[in-house]
């Protein structure tokens, strides 16, 4: 009843609900449940300042991607550009709002919240933990950081760039813009960076002191 | 599992895990410690609410793979494509791996999306004795792969955007992108709510055993 310190060295299947024991993992191996094959938690270890590197990085490329064409179209002399976010609003002005916030949110919006709430939990954690106002901070940008990842789907927007590109080339020439370099440096800052981000090491940070 | 350790659950010994942060909190608490996130122990509504979304999605698959998904004014001469009439094209025209990444990700993954959750709420619903374990790895896919859906509503977001010039050669969404958006985000929902640890509550008694004896 009034267990309040609860033993550390036992965790919960967030799947099953298997109590585990944990134990000490050496670099790059992951704890799976035995019961349902659920990933549990791997070595409680990430570089903050190899995490700020690249996610500055990726901030760096965001505001190109965003702003130079990814594709171009030439069709009996006329040439037509977009980018991102107007491939979105141009459907969003057909009529298809829906289709055109869904496309907005999981290429734009959430990758760059995903950016700046990483930044800001990263200078939180080396600079911030002793005032509580921004431990609290902390704690919201950490509560909303699964739904961004989810949100997040720049990979998927990457391979799309290739199968508009061929789908058009049926009727004109195609060529890929900056935009496209830009946007695929994104994606790639971004994979290596949440590689290297782990959630529960940041949970971890409100626990101490 | 090759040992045969016995299974001491969460609820057992009186500890939950917070569903947002994973902390390890004693379950007579409402909130969790670290986040202030509301605890259940079991989330027993999760079901139903997963079970409504997924029969939304159902029917709205259908005006989905109906209706044209886009309309392609080539010259004055209007064509409107479905998803699966824009994949047969791919394949007329020789681009068959295109055509093949389309087809996983418009056609394949949603059907397998939404048979899948129905056989893995079914299981927990009407308690199926189906593998947990199969069931298991199962939802983990979908959980993945789940989003690559997204893929055919971007190719059209920028066709449309590059693609305008008047009755020369113009793109257009059509209804059923609307309709498949809505597959894609109310099958993602209906993976998402479930408390999965229903599922291994329910089978306790069945299953697995077969495997371990």
């Amino acid at each position: 009843m009034g267990k309040e310190a609860v033993d550390s060295s036992i965790t919960l299947c967030r799947s099953c609900d298997l109590v585990i024991r944990k134990r000490a993992l050496p670099t790059g191996v992951r704890a799976i449940c035995p019961r349902c094959h659920t990933s549990l938690y791997d070595t409680p270890y990430c570089s903050i300042n190899g995490m700020l590197a690249l996610c500055l990085t990726a901030i760096f490329f965001f505001a190109p991607a965003n702003l130079f064409p990814v594709l171009e179209l030439e069709f009996l002399g006329s040439v037509r550009t977009t980018t991102v976010i107007e491939g979105a609003l141009s459907v969003y002005h057909q009529g298809y709002w829906l289709v055109g916030i869904a496309v907005l949110t999981s290429a734009v919006i959430a990758p760059g919240l995903l950016l700046l709430s990483i930044l800001m939990q990263i200078l939180i954690v080396k600079y911030g933990l002793s005032s509580p106002s921004l431990k609290t901070v902390l704690k919201h940008a950490l509560k909303t950081q699964g739904v961004l990842t989810q949100l997040t789907m720049l990979e998927i927007f990457v391979i799309s760039f290739l199968v508009a590109a061929f789908n058009l080339a049926d009727f004109a020439t195609v060529s890929f813009g900056f935009g496209t370099f830009c946007f695929t440096m994104l994606f790639v800052m971004t994979l290596f960076l949440m590689r290297e981000y782990d959630l529960e090491h940041m949970w971890s940070y409100l626990d101490e002191r | 599992m090759s040992d045969n350790q016995p299974i001491i659950l969460g609820k057992d010994i009186g500890l939950t895990s917070c569903p947002t942060c994973h902390k390890v909190t004693c379950a007579k608490s409402t909130h969790c410690s670290r986040c202030d996130a509301p605890l259940t122990v079991r989330d027993y509504s999760s079901v139903q609410k997963s079970w409504a979304l997924l029969i939304t999605a159902t029917i709205l698959l259908i005006p989905a793979n109906i209706y044209p998904i886009s309309t392609l004014t080539n010259q004055g001469r209007v064509t409107q494509d479905t998803i699966f009439s824009g994949i047969a094209h791919l394949v007329k025209t020789d681009m068959i791996p295109i055509a093949i990444i389309l087809f996983v990700a418009s056609i394949l993954v949603p059907i397998l999306k939404i048979v899948g959750l129905t056989i893995y709420l079914s299981a927990i619903s009407f308690k199926l004795p189906i593998s947990k374990k199969k069931l298991m790895t199962g939802f983990h896919i979908i959980e993945w792969i789940g989003r690559w859906s997204m893929l055919d509503l971007f190719v059209i977001s920028l066709t449309v955007a590059v693609v305008n010039m008047g009755q020369l050669l113009d793109a257009k969404p059509a209804p059923a992108a609307t309709a498949f958006a809505l597959v894609i985000l109310l099958t993602q929902l209906a993976a998402k709510v479930i408390d999965t640890r229903l599922l291994w509550d329910r089978l306790e008694a069945k299953d697995d055993s077969s495997t371990n004896a």
